[in-house]
């Protein structure tokens, strides 16, 4: 295992709406050895909704400065978080021009390129290494799982870690924990439809409800995940999708760091697995 | 019919000159992004490569005035497919800003709550350091219904089911495991100054 430690940019909804995936977080990589310092004093990487890339790169050299001040690699469990992180990286290197500008608004912002960005998904499945998972796996997660990766994992092409049209990194993570992938390769990079949640609900509604449908119809127990965004629309809102579309689903839905944190022999509740909006205890049952 | 005596030749250079906007005329209109597009599959009239060719011949007010650039999910399927590298989600992106300022300056009406809710989201950011979920509402909601009433009102209809699940689940208030008003009262980073150094910086980088 090539890590040891690392800065941890948990990201807003790591305070509140996704909770649990922040709990799992650290207590996986606590099991595995690998010691993460939470970025100080971070602040919200603009998401989404920074539509000026000029706002998402000083925004995000804060951060990263930082992780670099202590000389560790930054890493965060979400999505569009990795997203803002990566391309202000990409982008602080290869504009020499913007760089300086973007020292000169504070010297806090002084990112020199040294470290990376990284997503929890990738850390897990490339640097800790899936051989070292292997060995330190005690449960078998004998559950039937659609993966679900969203957006960011594999696109935009300057940034992703994954094949654009069939990433791999969650599926090899299931099967070594002893899950069932079903089929579900249509979907798995579809968006969620969250960043319309907001303001246009039907159309976001109609995104996560094809998303949940198809993971039913493809058998699974439940949908694994690795973005808090994505947890909010097809967790937390699951019950409002089913109001306002007069339907039930009622599919759990998991973060692939508390499935993973399961097979390393954590508690559930260390795993925050009572906070998952819809109901996840029957699914237990199923860990061996 | 276009109307030629209409078209304005200097809107693809106004595009190319914004973030994101730079590969505008790289663009062979073969129509890869629309076809891959998820909201194309929802919504019918939604077409990415007709918005880039409207670009490129400076069909300015069409472009700017068309309700569809706010239903862009900024998914980045259509930048990864595209043959050209024309980076369209970001270059969606670009022309929704030029729409905004144009707003700003009182030269359009935008027909969709979403700048106002990237304002309100921002404000709070730009405010604390973090995202604040409730600032946000307080601002989105109200600004989006026309009136302090109204907004409340809309805010309590999306938030009645929802807010109470978070609290439940011990994700806001009381019932969570980090402190007694989690998510009810903002989480504020020590600097703010920087935060304030930083938005003033990119709002000139705007201009
Ligand atoms: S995929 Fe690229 S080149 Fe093809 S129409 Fe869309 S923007 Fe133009
Ligand atoms: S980024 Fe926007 S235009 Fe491109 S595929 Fe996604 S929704 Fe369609």
């Amino acid at each position: 295992m090539s890590v040891t430690k690392l800065a941890y940019y948990p990201g807003c909804p790591s305070e509140a709406t996704a909770l649990e995936q922040h709990i799992s977080t650290e207590a996986v990589f606590e099991k595995l050895g690998v010691e993460l310092v939470e970025v100080e004093d971070w602040n919200c990487c603009g998401a989404a909704e920074a539509e000026n890339p000029m706002l998402v790169y000083a925004l995000n050299a804060r951060n990263l400065a930082i992780a670099e001040r202590a000389s560790l690699d930054i890493m965060t469990p979400c999505s569009i978080c990795y997203y803002n992180l990566a391309r202000t990286a990409n982008a602080l290197k290869e504009d020499e021009k913007l760089n300086a500008e973007i020292k000169g608004i504070d010297s806090s912002l002084e990112y020199n390129g040294t470290i990376t960005a990284k997503h929890v998904l990738d850390v897990l499945v490339n640097d800790v290494g899936l051989d070292e998972l292997k060995s330190k796996i005690v449960k078998k997660v004998n559950i039937k799982i659609a993966p679900y990766y969203g957006c960011y994992i594999s696109r935009p092409p300057g940034t992703a870690y994954d094949d654009p049209d069939d990433p791999v990194s969650m599926d090899q993570l299931i099967k070594l924990i002893g899950g069932e992938v079903v089929p579900f390769s249509q979907m798995k990079t579809l968006c969620c439809g969250g960043p319309l949640m907001m303001t246009r609900a039907d159309i976001a509604y109609d995104m996560a409800r094809n998303i949940l449908d198809t993971a039913k119809s493809a058998g699974a127990d439940c949908v694994a995940l690795a973005c808090p965004l994505c947890g909010m629309m097809l967790d937390a809102k699951q019950a409002d999708i089913e109001k306002a579309l007069n339907i039930k689903i009622e599919m759990p839905v998991i973060y692939i760091t508390q499935l993973l944190g399961l097979a390393l022999g954590i508690d559930a509740k260390e795993l925050g697995l009572e906070k998952n909006v819809v109901d996840t205890k029957e699914l237990l049952g199923k860990v061996v | 019919m276009i109307k030629t005596w209409e078209l304005d030749p200097g809107f693809k250079d106004e595009i190319m000159k914004e973030p994101g906007g730079e590969h505008l005329t790289s663009c062979y209109q073969c129509s890869t992004c629309t076809i891959g597009c998820p909201i194309t599959e929802l919504v019918p009239s939604y077409n990415p490569r007709k918005i880039i060719q409207m670009s490129l011949l400076g069909m300015r007010e069409e472009v700017l005035s068309n309700p569809d650039l706010w239903i862009c999910l900024i998914c980045q399927t259509c930048t990864a497919r595209c043959p050209q590298d024309v980076g369209i989600s970001d270059l969606l992106s670009a022309i929704r800003r030029i729409a905004e300022k144009d707003e700003e300056a009182g030269k359009l009406k935008i027909e969709s709550p979403r700048p106002l809710f990237d304002t309100a989201f921002l404000h709070t950011v730009e405010k604390y350091g973090r995202l604040y979920d409730i600032g946000l509402a307080m601002e989105y909601y109200p600004k989006r219904e026309g009136s302090f009433i109204a907004g409340q009102k809309a805010m309590m209809k999306d938030y009645k089911d929802f807010g109470m699940r978070m609290f439940f689940k011990g994700k806001m208030g009381p019932l969570g495991g980090h402190g007694l008003l989690k998510g009810v009262l903002p989480s504020k980073i020590k600097n703010k100054d920087v935060m304030k150094k930083i938005f003033k910086w990119a709002e000139e980088k705007e201009k």
